[in-house]
């Protein structure tokens, strides 16, 4: 049946994700533009790119931080603006628009240590970042380096008491030094 | 992808928008010609305008009149005055926007007929428009400071509160500084731009004292205003960093100077002489000369708008967005102006402009702001600005926003907070220049 109407359903379905896209969602979307860039690709270096970023990941981290369940340095300030939905709708709609890497290159030496330091790393995210292994653990392949050195360091900060177990363990053994290399490592990968 | 579609729009619209609605959609080719919108000052809240009007109805004609090929940024300007930044990183020119499809005149806006619906330019061009987007800044009103002047501030004394050849100025002049000189900075009644600027400045003025042994120099800062942007955090940091260097002088304290006096290097309020080795007197000041001119200020020399759609309310198809305008939820919570400020107003005022060309009603404005100040390596915060709608009417949002937090029991709690904001200060100005310019 559906293969039938191919165009019908291509049609239908473009019209939808227009009308998707012009709502209240669209014109709230566009102020957060103002520090993650233009469709959710961040134009650097501290700043996270959140388009394409899994929906359940950016949901957990909205509600969390408006619930003051995560620590956030900026972030947990604008969260509370917005009811539940309205951070839903955001999350569905940043994660509904294409993940970019940003590739940001680096020595091989820096990449042969950043791969040694995020073995640790591969079961949750995928060797290179850019395939995570559930809805709720983001991409990090081509993500800004300076933003991913600033992640590790909350987790890595005791008094922050970041939320997540395994992933605050993990980031406590890297080595000071691996921190970086990690982040850098992450950053320079395309796929 | 999030290119606005404008037949997408005009059906969200109509089918949020009452019945009659529907009736009067006039689209936005008129007689056969694409509607014009003209967008004048190509600052943050100009240049976010002209690129998020073309973005989100591309058949519309947009021109962006500016005065300079490139646009130095005001944010993170005073870090160059101490050396922890470069000049270059703030700058950006227009060919961004050029490749969006925005016609980009290099000129002077002389005069707005707002009966004929026009704008001419010093260069004899004269431009239509159906929209007109005012983003003037601000300009200087010099006879604020008896004593002070245009002149002083291009040659001897510089504001630097534009940022620009001044900036690089008054960085010079603070190299000049000996140990135990004093640089004395003046600030103006508000509301001024960048509210906690003259308090940033004085925090990298004395980073830059610390970092090259001038441990006896001091900096005095002689107020207008009884009180300051984020007080609590400048002043614990300056406790931390600068012990005893940063004085603040309060208006009931005598802070505001009046006049100046370029031979003696002394600025004084009715009360007190402060006499500097570099004074940096900083102007009060008023919306761009344009919008005076236009007749679109009111009696303190600033704009009203319509709240939800930053639309004149003293001219109706022009809109004022940024430094020149008056918004938010007053009297009590100004919207500050900034650069963060101007663009989400510019956005708002995108998405209205496109709503009337169309007749159709404007769409649920969202307004946000991000200052962050940065007193030392390390050392950064912020405060946040949430404005909605509620019942009609423009409400700062109190369960959001605010300052960070001043009073962090935990010291690697403390460091950390604050390294955060400091990197995300350079993050924050990087996105806010290619949201405007790229």
């Amino acid at each position: 049946m559906i293969a039938r109407y191919p165009l019908l359903l291509a049609a239908g379905l473009a019209l939808a994700g227009s009308l998707a896209h012009a709502g209240p969602t669209d014109d709230l979307a566009r102020t957060c533009n103002g520090c993650h860039g233009l469709n959710g690709v961040s134009a650097g270096p501290n700043m996270p790119s959140i388009g394409g970023l899994p929906e359940t990941y950016l949901k957990n981290l909205l509600l969390q931080w408006k619930k003051g369940e995560r620590y956030a340095a900026t972030m947990d300030r604008h969260v509370k603006g917005y009811s539940d939905d309205e951070l839903a709708a955001l999350a569905a709609y940043f994660s509904k628009l294409p993940w970019v890497p940003v590739v940001q290159k680096a020595d091989d030496k820096t990449l042969a240590a950043g791969k040694a330091a995020t073995e640790r790393c591969e079961t949750c995210h995928g060797a290179t970042g850019g395939e995570p292994d559930d809805a709720e653990t983001p991409r990090l392949n081509g993500q800004w380096a300076g933003y991913m050195e600033l992640e590790l360091l909350k987790y890595r900060t005791e008094a922050a008491n970041m939320p997540h177990k395994k992933m605050r363990n993990n980031a406590r053994k890297l080595d000071e030094a691996d921190v970086g290399q990690a982040a850098r490592y992450y950053a320079a990968q395309p796929k | 992808m999030s290119h606005f579609n404008r037949r997408a729009f005009i059906k969200a619209a109509i089918a949020a928008a009452p019945a009659s609605a529907c009736l009067t959609l006039p689209g936005t080719a008129r007689a056969g010609r694409k509607a014009a919108v003209v967008v004048v000052g190509g600052g943050f809240g100009g240049a976010t305008a002209a690129k998020y009007l073309k973005l989100m109805d591309p058949a519309l004609d947009v021109t962006l009149v500016e005065r300079q090929k490139t646009y130095t940024s005001c944010p993170l300007s005073n870090e160059v005055i101490s050396g922890h930044g470069r000049i270059e990183d703030l700058q950006a020119g227009y060919d961004g926007l050029k490749k969006r499809g925005v016609n980009v005149i290099f000129d002077d806006a002389t005069g707005i007929d707002a009966a004929r619906k026009t704008v001419s330019l010093k260069g004899g061009k004269t431009l239509n428009y159906d929209a007109l987007v005012l983003s003037p800044g601000i300009d200087f009103n010099y006879a604020g400071v008896a004593g002070y002047s245009e002149e002083l501030a291009n040659t001897s004394h510089p504001h630097a509160w534009k940022a620009g050849p001044q900036t690089l100025a008054l960085k010079k002049k603070l190299e000049g500084m000996q140990d135990g000189q004093t640089f004395v900075l003046t600030v103006p009644p508000g509301p001024f731009r960048c509210p906690p600027g003259p308090y940033e400045r004085a925090s990298q003025v004395a980073s830059y004292f610390k970092h090259h042994g001038l441990n006896k120099s001091k900096v005095i800062i002689a107020d207008a205003n009884d009180s300051f942007s984020k007080k609590g955090l400048f002043e614990q940091a300056w406790k931390l960093q600068y012990p005893g260097m940063i004085e603040w002088i309060a208006g009931a304290a005598g802070g505001k100077v009046v006049k100046f006096d370029a031979r003696t290097n002394t600025a004084s309020s009715d009360f007190n002489d402060f006499k500097g080795d570099v004074v940096n007197v900083i102007p009060p000041h008023h919306a761009g000369a344009i919008a005076r001119n236009a007749g679109l200020t009111n009696d303190k020399g600033w704009c009203p708008v319509d709240m939800l759609t930053m639309e004149s309310t003293i001219q109706k198809d022009i809109w004022v967005v940024g430094d020149a305008c008056v918004h938010g939820d007053l009297p009590v919570y100004a919207a500050p102006k900034s650069a963060h400020s101007a663009a989400t107003q510019a956005k708002v005022a995108a998405g209205a402009i496109i709503a009337k060309l169309n007749g159709l009603p404007a769409p649920e404005p969202f307004f946000v702001n991000t200052c962050y100040s940065i007193t030392a390596p390390d050392w950064g915060f912020s405060v946040v600005h949430i404005y909605r709608v509620q019942g009609g009417k423009l409400v700062y949002i109190k369960e959001a926003g605010g300052i960070s937090p001043v009073n962090i029991e935990d010291p690697a709690q403390l460091r950390l907070q604050r390294k955060l904001e400091s990197e995300y200060a350079t993050g924050w100005l990087k996105n806010i220049m290619a949201d405007a310019f790229a």
